[in-house]
């Protein structure tokens, strides 16, 4: 049997960070085409910082530019950029001393290949003709491969940076996962009955974690796709960065019939708020075979993809609180 | 990963699993890529009695640090101790950049692998080292995981068929680099009467110390490693022999300074694991140091060593551990 597609993972942070006095200046230079380092006692550091990095004292925002030339302490090239760097072809990192500083600022060099950098080998600095106040504003280049720039000032402060952290995270599904999403594309539930201790775990980790057992195929059990609701929420969405929602909606946790583990996260939008509480009867309405997917069941929380077009209530008695309480939180 | 380390430490010992009165995992959400993976580690650690537990978002060697300190408060005498890490789901050049900076290096994407080539070219202009001595560092290391059960990568590779190599990120070939790896270590630690009550040969704990070096990397010399030296007087690594000792060599210029910074005796062995050139399960990886080094001290090859734990791009952080029979 071929196995069911990898879970690919999309894991975003858009950060927005404030620069402060010290970075905010470094910053808003940049984008206005300089380089600045910071007074500290006898010595110009660059890149700015707003300590002194020997006595921890806070510096006062004394500037003074440096370069645009400077000079290689220190040089990589690197032969396969990866996504995150300034340049998809090869390039080199590089510690580089700018003119009047004394301190190194690392940072990218763009050069025509390794025999163009040499360790005391003189860069100047180049900046991209979109600049937004981020050190990816600049680069820097051989000096004798580099352009001479007119960079004309922008107005107003750098006082915030956004840096969007965006990683992908790509494995198979486990085993066991792996069966539990075949069986919701087939309209059913599968746990694991543990060997331990007889319960069942749904969708189960492929472990028991109170005692502390694997589990295999062997403990696979079918459970019902008829429950009852142990504990809800109603989740009103905050449009932060990401969120699709609109609307408030239920979030609610289902006890399977057959099952020791509640089946969580499940979205209750057609049941009205007001009809809606722990004890409730529910059944599971499928969709159709062709609009079942599992994507986004994963090896951790699990999910139960987009095979579940609705819970119904199924008119049954309410199950007493008592009989639910281990499970009700 | 974790439970099956959590059983076979309680089957070692004996000890039911509510005889632990402190767990500590150390483990990095964003390898994982999932907010509050963290919280797994307790499932490994099995969920019931429910456990005093803490966690870092370091290497498991921190979390020994933790566990350490606080077995001598006196209250409590077992602490079970864990790193673990998967890093083949991800990209770890593209996360660790991360750790760095946030104005200045994380927007450049500034990776271990970049700086480790930074700190390489750095050793080579001093005149400290050689390619040849990456190499070497590189051929003794793999040569020695032909031992190491746990080894991922193991092999006998001369040195020069390694300078033959295309660079990766020059003076770096890419053999210089560890192999990305999936794995997980765990430790039990005990007060002295409880120690020697579960085993008859107790390895000690002598020393613990960690110390950093600056964020900036234009601040430091990269061919020197100021909080080692720093930590190795806070253990009083000299005041003893040094048997063996295993070094979180996750480049192989790291050895180069760490060697140095550490003036360790011609006599010491390092790194008969192998290292984390042969195996380097993120956040794992300090810990399986201390490990190698109590298993050698355990099996009467060693009477006393020193284990080194890492983090941060070049040899930033930097924690020792001496470990006496």
């Amino acid at each position: 049997m071929s196995h069911l597609p990898p879970v690919r993972t999309q894991l975003e942070y858009p950060y927005t960070r404030t620069t402060g006095p010290i970075v905010g200046a470094f910053l808003t230079a940049l984008r206005d085409g300089k380089l600045l380092g910071i007074r500290c006692g006898s010595r110009v550091l660059c890149p700015p910082l707003e300590y002194d990095p020997e006595s921890g004292e806070t510096l006062a925002p004394d500037f003074v530019e440096v370069g645009p030339g400077g000079t290689i302490q220190s040089w990589t090239w690197i032969a396969e950029p990866s996504r995150k760097h300034p340049f998809a072809e090869p390039f080199a990192f590089a510690l580089i001393r700018p003119d009047g500083s004394d301190t190194q600022l690392c940072h990218a060099v763009k050069a025509t290949g390794p025999a163009a950098l040499r360790t005391g080998g003189r860069v100047r600095t180049q900046y991209r003709a979109e600049r937004r106040g981020a050190i990816t504003d600049l680069y820097f280049a051989p000096e004798d491969e580099a352009e001479s720039q007119y960079i004309p000032p922008a107005k107003g402060a750098v006082e915030m940076t956004e840096h969007l952290i965006s990683l992908e995270f790509t494995e198979p599904l486990s085993p066991h996962r792996e069966r539990y999403a075949r069986a919701l594309l087939d309209g059913r539930f599968i746990g694991q009955r543990s060997p331990a201790s007889g319960k069942v775990y749904l969708p189960s980790k492929g472990y028991d974690p109170i005692e502390r057992v694997r589990m295999t195929e062997r403990d696979d059990v079918g459970v019902a796709d008829t429950g009852t609701v142990v504990a809800y929420t109603v989740i009103t969405p905050v449009q932060y960065y990401g969120q699709k929602e609109t609307e408030p909606y239920i979030r609610a946790s289902i006890l399977l019939d057959g099952a020791d583990q509640p089946l969580g996260q499940q979205d209750i939008r057609t049941i009205p708020l007001a009809e809606f509480r722990s004890g409730l009867r529910l059944q599971a309405i499928w969709k159709t075979k062709a609009e079942r997917s599992v994507v986004d069941v994963d090896n951790r929380w699990g999910g139960t993809g987009t095979v579940i077009e609705r819970w119904e209530p199924t008119g049954e008695p309410d199950v007493p609180f008592e009989k639910l309480a281990e499970h009700n939180w | 990963m974790l439970m099956d380390l959590t059983n076979q430490l309680l089957a070692e010992t004996g000890l039911p699993r509510s005889a632990v009165d402190f767990t500590i995992a150390g483990s990095c959400d964003y390898l994982s890529g999932l907010p509050f993976a963290f919280v797994m580690n307790v499932d490994g650690f099995g969920a019931w009695p429910p456990v005093y537990e803490s966690h870092l978002e370091m290497d498991g060697a921190w979390a020994l640090f933790e566990a350490w300190i606080r077995l001598q408060m006196g209250d409590i005498d077992i602490a079970l101790v864990a790193g673990s890490g998967r890093s083949s789901p991800g990209i770890p050049r593209e996360i660790f950049p991360l750790q760095t900076d946030p104005y200045v290096s994380a927007p450049l994407g500034l990776d271990p692998v970049s700086v480790a080539g930074l700190q390489a070219r750095a050793l080579l202009d001093a005149g400290l080292a050689t390619e040849r001595d990456f190499a070497e560092v590189v051929s003794r290391s793999r040569r020695s995981g032909l031992a190491n059960p746990n080894a991922q990568v193991k092999k006998d590779v001369a040195v020069d068929a390694l300078l033959k190599e295309p660079y990766y990120a020059s003076p770096l070939r890419k053999h210089d680099l560890p192999p990305i790896s999936d794995g997980a270590a765990a430790v039990l630690i005990a007060r002295g009467k409880r120690a020697r009550e579960l085993t008859k040969q107790p390895v000690w704990i002598r020393g613990i110390d960690h110390r950093i070096d600056s964020h900036h990397l234009g601040l430091r010399d990269l061919t020197d490693s100021p909080s080692s030296r720093l930590a190795a007087k806070g253990v009083a690594l000299h005041a003893g022999p040094i048997d063996v000792a295993e070094l979180c060599v996750r480049y192989s210029p790291e050895e180069i300074v760490l060697r140095r910074a550490l003036e360790l005796p011609a006599g010491t062995t390092i790194n008969p694991s192998g290292g984390p050139l042969c195996g380097h399960p993120v956040m794992a990886t300090g810990l399986v140091r201390v490990i190698e080094v109590a298993q050698r001290i355990r099996d009467g090859s060693a009477r006393r060593g020193v284990a080194h734990a890492a983090s941060g791009p070049a040899l930033q952080q930097n924690l020792l551990c001496v470990l006496e029979a």
